[in-house]
Order: C-alpha cells, then sequence, then structure tokens
C-alpha cells in the first residue's frame, strides 16, 4: 500500500534527523526519502485518477482521487524543498547562523510537518482532519521562528495565535456538521465517506451556519483575505525552504478541508451558497494582495501576497463551478505549489547573497547569481502567467468558464487584477535582477542540489501545460464528478 | 444540578473578563475546567459510558491540573508585570461579555436548537463562553491572555460538542486533548522568547512587521 510509505516514511526520517549527525549525509537521505515518497504517490494518483479507484483502509484512512492528487502535489514539493534544504542549510552552518545540532532540530521538524500534512488529505475523519491542520500550524510555528531573531518571533507570535483561533471556528463548524448528522436519526460519526450519502437529508440551516465557521476557520489557514493577515509575516520570516513548503503546499491543505465540506453543503443547500461565499471570498483576496503587491518593498513579502492572490484565483474556479473551472482550479494548485515553491528558492538564493529582504537594495542579481538570476526571470513570467508556462494554461480555464458562466464581472475583475499584477511583478523584478552588483559585495557560487531542484521544478512547469493535452480528460473527469460524488 | 453547573461555567467566564491580574484570570481557568469536568462526570453517569468517564479523567488532569499548572510556572518564571493590560476597562469589559451572551443566546434559538431548554442554554452558554474568549483575546496586551483566551474558546467548543451530539468520536476527543496540551506549550515556548528577545511580552507593542 503506497499510502503508508508516504505517511511512514516523514516519520520514519523525522527519528532519524535525531540520530545522526552529519547533516550533509542526512540531507541526502532526506532528499531520497522524499524521491521515494513522489514514486508512491505517483503510484496512488495512478490508481485513484487513471483506474478510478478509492481507497479505504480500517475506516479511518480513505483516498479518492481529491486526496490522492493532494498528496500527489504536497510530494512533489516537499521533495523539492528536500532537495533545496541540503545546500541552503549547509551555508547556514558555514556561515554560523545555526549549528549543527540546530540543523538536525531543523530536519526533524522539517520531516514532522510534512507528515503532518500528508495526514490531512489521507484521513477519513473530519475531526482528524482539523486535528492534522492543526499539528501542521504548531509544528511549522517552530521553523517561521527558527532564527530565533525578533522578526521571525513576532511573525511565529502572530501566526500561531491568528491560526490557532481561526481554527476554533473550524473545530465549531466541524462540531456543527456532526450535530446536523446527528439530529437527523443517524449514528454518531464524523467520517466524511458516511456523511457524503445522506447529505441531501441534513437540516439546511445548521449545515448553512456550520459551512460559515468552516469558512472562516479553514480560510484563515488557506490566506484567503480578509482572514490573511498572518501569511505575509510568516511566509517572509520562515527559513527559504519551509516558506516554499508553507506557500506552496500548507495553504492548500485548508483548501482541501474547505472542499470537503463544500461537498456536503452542496449537496444539501445546494450550488448557489457556496459558490458565492467562495467567489466573493476569491475577489477580496485578489484586490487586497494585488494592492499590496503593487506597493510592496520586501521580496519574500511580494511572493507571500502573491499566494494570497493565487489563492483567491483557487477560490474563484472552486466558485465558478463548471467542471472546465474545476478543473482549472485544481490544475491551478499543482501549477501555483510548483512555480511559487520555485521563486521562494529564487528569493533564498538572493537574500543569501544580499543578506536583505528590501528590494530597494538589492541589484544586478542576473550579474550577481547569473543561474539564480536567469530562473528568477522565468520564475517571474511563470507566476504572472505568461504563455508557455503552465499557470497561463489554468488561468486562462478558469477565466474560460467564467465567460461561458456568463459571470462576466467575476471575469473582468480577475483580467484587470492579473494585468496589474503582472506589470507590478515586472516593475519589481526588472528592478532587482538587472542594475550593477552593489559595492563591496561578496559572491560565492550556488549549491549543486539547489539547482537540482531549480531544474526539476522548472520542468514540472514546463511540461504540465503540455501534459494537459494528455491527462486533461482524466482532470476534466475528476473535475466533473468532485461536487457530485 | 446540569443547570447550575452551566451557571457556575457562566460567572467564571465573567470573571474572566473583570480579571485584572494574571493569577486571578489562571485560577478563573481553572475553576471553569473544574465545573466542565463536573458536567462531563454527571453524563456519564447518567448515560454510563465508560469513554465518557474516561474523558472526564483527562479533563481533570490536562484542563485542570497540568495547563493551569504550566501557566502559573511561565507566570513565575518570565517575571513581568501581573497585570493584564486592559485595553478595554473592567466595566465596558463586563458589558460586552453580556451583550456578547444575549447574542449567543439569539443566535442558538435562530439555529433551532430547540430540543428542550436545557439544549437551548447549554448552547447558549457554549457559545457565549467561545465569544468571549475571542473578546479576551483582542482586548488584553499581555500574551498571557492570548494563550488563556484560546483554551477558553476551546472550553466552550467542549461544552458545544457535549450539550449538542453528546460529545465528539471518542479518538477525535482525545486527539483534541492532546493538541490543545500541544498547543499550549508551544505557546508557552513562543512567550518566553518574546519575554527575552524584546523584554515585554505585550503584544500590541508586536510591530515591527508591516506592509
Amino acid at each position: 500500500m503506497p499510502i503508508f510509505f508516504i505517511l511512514g516514511i516523514p516519520f520514519l526520517l523525522a527519528l532519524a534527523a535525531l540520530a545522526i549527525r552529519r547533516q550533509r549525509a542526512f540531507g541526502v537521505i532526506n532528499s531520497i526519502g522524499y524521491l521515494a515518497i513522489l514514486c508512491s504517490s505517483v503510484f496512488l494518483l495512478r490508481q485513484a485518477v487513471f483506474l478510478k479507484k478509492e481507497i479505504a483502509c480500517f475506516g479511518f484512512i480513505y483516498l479518492d482521487a481529491l486526496s490522492a492528487f493532494f498528496i500527489f502535489v504536497i510530494s512533489v514539493v516537499s521533495f523539492a524543498a528536500a532537495l533545496y534544504s541540503i545546500g541552503y542549510i549547509r551555508r547556514d552552518i558555514e556561515r554560523g547562523a545555526i549549528s549543527e545540532k540546530k540543523a538536525g532540530i531543523y530536519y526533524f521538524l522539517f520531516n514532522l510537518f510534512c507528515c503532518a500534512m500528508f495526514f490531512v488529505p489521507a484521513v477519513n475523519n473530519l475531526g482528524m482532519l482539523w486535528v492534522a491542520i492543526e499539528m501542521t500550524t504548531l509544528i511549522s510555528a517552530f521553523l517561521v521562528g527558527f532564527y530565533n531573531k525578533k522578526e521571525s518571533v513576532e511573525a511565529a507570535w502572530k501566526y500561531i495565535i491568528i491560526c490557532s483561533v481561526g481554527i476554533v471556528f473550524a473545530l465549531l463548524g466541524t462540531i456543527l456538521f456532526s450535530y446536523a448528522f446527528s439530529i437527523s436519526g443517524l449514528t454518531k460519526s464524523l467520517n466524511w465517506s458516511d456523511m457524503v450519502p445522506v447529505a441531501h437529508i441534513l437540516d439546511k440551516n445548521i449545515l448553512k451556519a456550520a459551512f460559515i465557521f468552516i469558512l472562516v476557520g479553514y480560510g484563515t489557514k488557506a490566506g484567503l483575505a480578509p482572514m490573511h493577515t498572518w501569511l505575509p509575516d510568516a511566509h517572509s520570516q520562515a527559513v527559504a525552504p519551509i516558506s516554499a513548503l508553507l506557500s506552496g503546499v500548507l495553504l492548500k491543505t485548508a483548501i482541501y478541508a474547505i472542499l470537503r465540506f463544500g461537498i456536503i453543503v452542496i449537496k444539501g443547500v445546494g450550488f448557489a451558497y457556496f459558490a458565492h461565499l467562495m467567489i466573493l471570498l476569491g475577489v477580496v483576496s485578489l484586490v487586497v494582495s494585488s494592492g499590496f503587491i503593487l506597493v510592496q518593498k520586501d521580496l519574500k513579502r511580494l511572493l507571500a501576497y502573491s499566494s494570497i492572490e493565487h489563492i483567491g484565483i483557487i477560490s474563484i474556479g472552486f466558485g465558478l463551478g463548471a467542471p472546465l473551472a474545476i478543473a482549472g482550479a485544481l490544475f491551478h494548485i499543482f501549477n501555483h505549489a510548483v512555480t511559487k515553491s520555485f521563486m521562494f528558492f529564487g528569493a533564498g538564493n538572493i537574500v543569501g547573497v544580499y543578506r536583505e529582504h528590501n528590494m530597494n537594495s538589492i541589484r544586478g542579481v542576473i550579474k550577481a547569481l547569473p543561474f539564480t538570476g536567469i530562473m528568477a526571470l522565468l520564475g517571474c513570467f511563470a507566476l504572472t502567467g505568461l504563455p508557455p508556462f503552465s499557470i497561463f494554461f489554468s488561468e486562462i480555464m478558469i477565466i474560460i468558464a467564467a465567460f461561458a458562466n456568463g459571470s462576466y464581472l467575476v471575469a473582468g475583475l480577475l483580467l484587470l487584477f492579473l494585468a496589474v499584477i503582472f506589470a507590478a511583478f515586472i516593475h519589481h523584478f526588472g528592478t532587482m535582477l538587472f542594475g550593477n552588483i552593489p559595492k563591496g559585495m561578496s559572491v560565492s557560487g550556488e549549491p549543486l542540489s539547489g539547482k537540482i531542484a531549480f531544474l526539476f521544478l522548472f520542468f514540472l512547469i514546463c511540461v504540465s501545460g503540455a501534459a494537459l493535452i494528455y491527462a486533461g480528460k482524466d482532470l476534466i473527469w475528476v473535475a466533473q464528478r468532485l461536487f457530485q460524488s | 444540578m446540569q443547570v447550575m453547573i452551566l451557571f457556575a461555567v457562566l460567572v467564571l467566564t465573567y470573571l474572566m473578563v473583570i480579571a485584572k491580574r494574571v493569577p486571578a484570570l489562571i485560577r478563573s481557568f481553572r475553576f471553569q475546567s473544574f465545573f466542565l469536568f463536573l458536567a462531563t462526570l454527571l453524563a456519564a453517569f447518567k448515560e454510563k459510558q465508560v469513554e465518557l468517564y474516561f474523558v472526564s479523567g483527562l479533563i481533570i488532569l490536562v484542563k485542570v491540573f497540568l495547563i493551569p499548572h504550566f501557566l502559573d510556572l511561565m507566570a513565575r518564571k518570565i517575571k513581568v508585570d501581573e497585570n493584564l493590560g486592559l485595553l478595554v476597562n473592567s466595566q465596558l469589559s463586563l458589558l460586552a461579555a453580556l451583550l456578547l451572551t444575549y447574542s449567543s443566546w439569539a443566535l442558538s434559538r435562530n439555529l433551532g436548537f430547540g430540543q428542550g431548554p436545557l439544549q437551548l442554554a447549554a448552547v447558549s452558554v457554549a457559545f457565549s463562553v467561545i465569544f468571549i474568549g475571542a473578546f479576551l483575546m483582542i482586548s488584553r496586551i499581555r500574551a498571557f491572555t492570548q494563550v488563556v483566551g484560546i483554551l477558553t474558546m476551546e472550553n466552550g467548543i467542549f461544552l458545544f460538542a457535549s450539550a449538542v451530539s453528546g460529545g465528539m468520536p471518542f479518538l477525535v476527543e482525545i486527539a483534541v486533548f492532546f493538541d490543545v496540551f500541544i498547543s499550549v506549550i508551544i505557546m508557552g515556548v513562543f512567550v518566553y522568547r518574546i519575554n527575552k528577545l524584546f523584554t515585554h511580552i505585550d503584544v500590541n507593542k508586536l510591530s515591527q512587521l508591516k506592509g
């Protein structure tokens, strides 16, 4: 069973991280472990999507196409982050920013964090889903405050408090769901697979109220505006590979939770209720983030706000509800995960050399770091949705679906804000990447493992657009069945 | 009997709102958890469920002894000013708490928790504990109150769960307890770190990250 590999390997690696002293060797072992997870998740995806099977064990684990897809996304980004960590942590040790022992703690937390994230799509019980998501917050708070500086501890504190409060509301929503289930005369259960078949007989008012709590709760974790305030702080202060994981996949696990509850609500209350809420939050996220992106001065915060924008696009995609829009949103989840981690790795390299987050002091990256500079330029194009790259395809799918749906206002707003964000990104990256290197800066080489991580992600950014031709039908199949299962 | 327990929980929540110093806040939290323990024990006695006895045992261990003890220890260790730093004074806070109680009653009536007046009362108390917990978090300066606020909200959730659906499934209940315990310890670690780096624990002064 591949799922046991996926859940077990990070846990074993976490234990091994405490035992193995030589960090360089452990980084390599870590990456090999995540390569194995990636292979297992591809196998799982094949089972769930292409062979169209559902996997359940002991009523505890339940995997359908949606969960297999999310596990695949998590495993891709965590593999890349594991690769990138090798060089990044070694540089930090060489500079004395962290001790050898603390590097061990880093790998320990990294693995626990990934383990918790893998649990989120795998569990069947909605209460356990809540526990897994809260665990991701608690573990990653240490990784946000890892350097123990004033800014990072402040970010970690805001992160843990805002997300914990949010998630308390999510628990309230979960209990309301279970209440709706229990008053309809059925046995007490929080299993998703038990709830979906009877969703249409549940009390409508309670489902509506419960979904509001769920949306506020998990929406906080997903970074949907106006509950996003923790996100730029946490993402900009975390260790670079962790920023990639936070932006790339942690937000998506919360989206996954919203979807799971959303499916029950759609069956019980009807689609319009779900659609209005998702589109509203999506558009607000887009508007808020585009404003902050325009005036941003900090490189990593810029990328964090861009995550809020993309979460908004994903939320709009699910809210539109046509199969093409849902397929676009699912595809966008993958594309954003890959592209955003790519960009955070680039930002990690840039910040590592310039020792500065402020974009006004970063000049001439292409001269100082030729490889990272070019990658950051391409990544910037990919992130803003230029054609040969994958984000273009998913965004165009959502926009076409919006026009076909008759939601001209949504489509128009989407296009307008995408244009604004495109201009802002080109401006920020143009001034950073070109120009002359500031005087007195020493330039060091770039580590090989980092380069492999870049090339791996860049390959995915380029080919997944083409993969749509091959797997497009399956994606549409998943999308069609998602809200009707 | 149940009405008495609910009343006690509500009164202790109001005591938290008017508390001005850290030890008083922690003490009120301890007593609130103790009454939750009594409520669970009573339910276990009535329904003769072994699992509920176990859960009530966990409450008394984790929420009445371990967590308040840990918080007391932290408060003594970081040796800061014991005042909570009220952004809203006690009288206004109490007024806000009363308003929140009224709105939670209105909310629970509108949601249709009408299976007997006892359930309505229990749900209203649970909602008001949750909302007052959230109110505590935003109206006090010291980082301690944030931790206790989250715990209070969690207590409200627990009360809500036992009022409407006889508690969550057993395994989930255990996992949530474990989770709460871990989160308090982690928050405690961060309070400690904040105190060490900033030499205060005033959350309104944590404002370096902006924009």
